[in-house]
């Protein structure tokens, strides 16, 4: 679980702050919010990226800051909004690198690390692409591979920033659809930001306002709620 | 795929290759010499025989000097490409060779004693890499485009050269002449006896280059994914430069500054093996940089009879056509 105790986030200045928020596995949480209201911030604080200005975040009972780097990665992954395709990496060797806390020290593959990606692949439907360069992929397809490579990661917490932004309608559903699988079969717990509101209102989600008047996060139950938000 | 799997063999022809060569320069050159000629000279040395006295004093730590110096500045090379994510990066274009040669120049010519020695010579050569990698690495963080900051580590090697120039002019004709012998460049400049810490500085640079292999895997994605995956990317970059300072300060030292190989030869490799696997790409940087740097110094051999060619001349023969090819087809 991810605590929040009167947290303030952002980048060096104070952009949105959090009181008694929990984040549990076994659950897809969306924070949805207007553009520059805090979404990245608050996901890259998680993800141990920039500090919390104040205040306390705990993940399983420990302070985030207390965290050893590779410690942290085995609980958090973190997809960035904008992947940028590397020459010469495959899409076979683009996921293996999320095994990279669980290799010796040359890095060198085990077996189940193989099985981890192939399941990743197939779930995520992009097995055909395994020995594509990654710099050679559309940008949709180049966005199905880093979440599939945060799910090759292995950890408790998966956030993604905005994963559906660069996928077709057919793609959109598909990731949401599979994160919801993913959290309730294999009890992770998954956060995303979105700006897909209509259609993440169709799937069971826990959703979270970053609310632009109070600059504070909170839980919100239906789209009634955010429509406030966004007519204002 | 095809060129991947057949990587093996491609080390083991390139290896033979390097094996090969380097017993030709054992045996030929100026004044033709026998196999057996080269097995005593480097088994059973007696210095009444003149022929043996040539292989062990003069070919052989020539061709060592080709090979760990091939190698060197080609792994350097791939550091510096995968830390700043840009494919024409390199210990020479980037400017740390000028930091060696600074140093190397203040001691040499202003004729201090200490620097004159080898122990002085090295550790400035050491010291003027690091300090100027360190350089170059703060200044990356605020110049974010590829070819502003090759620009810059070019402006940085000007720099250097008009200061050097400046040196020259007020220095003693011995020192002047040492110096400038030294900045040619030159792989003859090695006797046998420097070759022990020589090779033993490279088999360190080697072995940390092995040992930082995984989080360079992950760097080739970025700083942020390093970070991601819990690694102090400070630490990293530091060590990044470290070595680069170790394999790059270590040769400059010896052979002067060397150029394009620690450019071309990175990009060659990656080419050959389309990865991003710096386990492969370390072995072959090793291999190939060995290869052909060793080759290079043949030919000069082979053609000295009727033409000198300096080292520095024909590594920029062929690197500088390669680096067009790179910037046309590559730079963002």
């Amino acid at each position: 679980m991810i605590s929040i105790e009167n947290t303030s986030i952002g980048f060096n200045t104070h952009l949105i702050s959090a009181n008694g928020i929990c984040f549990e596995k076994g659950k897809v949480h969306a924070l949805m919010g207007k553009n520059g209201i805090g979404k990245s911030a608050f996901l890259r604080t998680l993800s141990g990226l920039i500090h919390p200005l104040k205040g306390s975040i705990q993940i399983d009972g420990k302070e985030i800051m207390q965290y050893k780097g590779a410690d942290l990665a085995r609980k958090i992954s973190f997809v960035n909004s904008v992947q940028q395709g590397v020459p010469y990496l495959t899409v076979d060797a683009f996921l293996l690198l999320a095994r990279t806390n669980y290799t010796t020290i040359f890095g060198k593959y085990s077996d189940e690390d193989f099985a981890c990606i192939r399941e990743a692949k197939s779930k995520f439907k992009i097995s055909h692409l395994s020995e594509k360069y990654t710099d050679e992929l559309s940008s949709g397809e180049l966005q199905l591979c880093a979440i599939a490579k945060a799910y090759v990661q292995g950890t408790d917490f998966i956030l993604l920033d905005e994963p559906t932004s660069h996928l077709d309608y057919s793609n959109k559903r598909k990731v949401y659809e599979l994160l919801v699988e993913i959290a309730t079969n294999e009890d992770k717990g998954v956060l995303i930001s979105t700006h897909d509101i209509d259609m993440a209102f169709k799937f069971p989600f826990e959703y979270c306002l970053l609310d632009s008047n109070t600059k504070e996060m909170r839980w919100i139950k239906s789209m009634e709620d955010i429509e406030i938000e966004f007519n204002t | 795929m095809k060129i991947v799997k057949s990587g093996p063999i491609l080390f083991l022809i390139a290896i033979l290759g390097i094996v090969f060569l380097f017993f030709f320069g054992l045996i030929s050159g100026d004044v033709n010499t026998s196999f057996s000629d080269a097995y005593n000279g480097l088994f059973h040395y007696s210095n009444d025989d003149i022929n043996q006295v040539i292989i062990r004093e003069i070919r052989f730590p020539r061709n060592v000097m080709a090979i760990v110096a091939g190698a060197g500045l080609s792994v350097a090379g791939m550091l510096m490409q995968t830390l700043f994510q840009n494919p024409l990066a390199g210990p020479y274009v980037l400017g740390i060779n000028s930091g060696s040669s600074l140093l190397v120049a203040l001691g040499i010519l202003s004729g201090v004693g200490f620097f004159s020695t080898e122990l002085g010579l090295i550790g400035s050569a050491l010291l003027g890499a690091f300090v100027f990698g360190l350089f170059i690495l703060f200044t990356s963080s605020f110049i974010k485009s590829q070819i502003s900051l090759l620009l810059f580590g070019v402006m940085l090697g000007s720099f250097v050269t008009s200061i050097i120039a400046i040196l020259e002019v007020t220095s003693h004709a011995e020192s002047l002449k040492a110096f400038t012998l030294w900045s040619m460049g030159s792989l003859q400049g090695v006797s046998t006896h420097q070759i022990p810490i020589i090779v033993t500085v490279f088999i360190i640079g080697c072995v940390l280059s092995f040992l930082i292999v995984k989080p360079l895997n992950v760097l080739a994605l970025g700083e942020e994914e390093c970070r991601l995956m819990g690694y102090n990317i400070q630490t990293l970059r530091i060590s990044i430069i470290f070595v680069t300072a170790l394999f790059a300060g270590t040769i400059t030292a010896y052979c002067g500054p060397i150029a394009f190989v620690g450019l071309a030869i990175p990009n060659l490799t990656r080419m050959l093996f389309r990865t991003q696997n710096h386990f492969v790409l370390t072995t072959a940087n090793i291999i190939f940089g060995a290869l052909f740097l060793l080759t290079c110094d043949i030919l000069i051999v082979q053609v000295s009879g009727f033409l000198i060619v300096p080292i520095n001349a024909l590594t920029s023969l062929i690197g500088a056509p390669f680096v067009i090819y790179i910037l046309i087809r590559k730079v963002r």
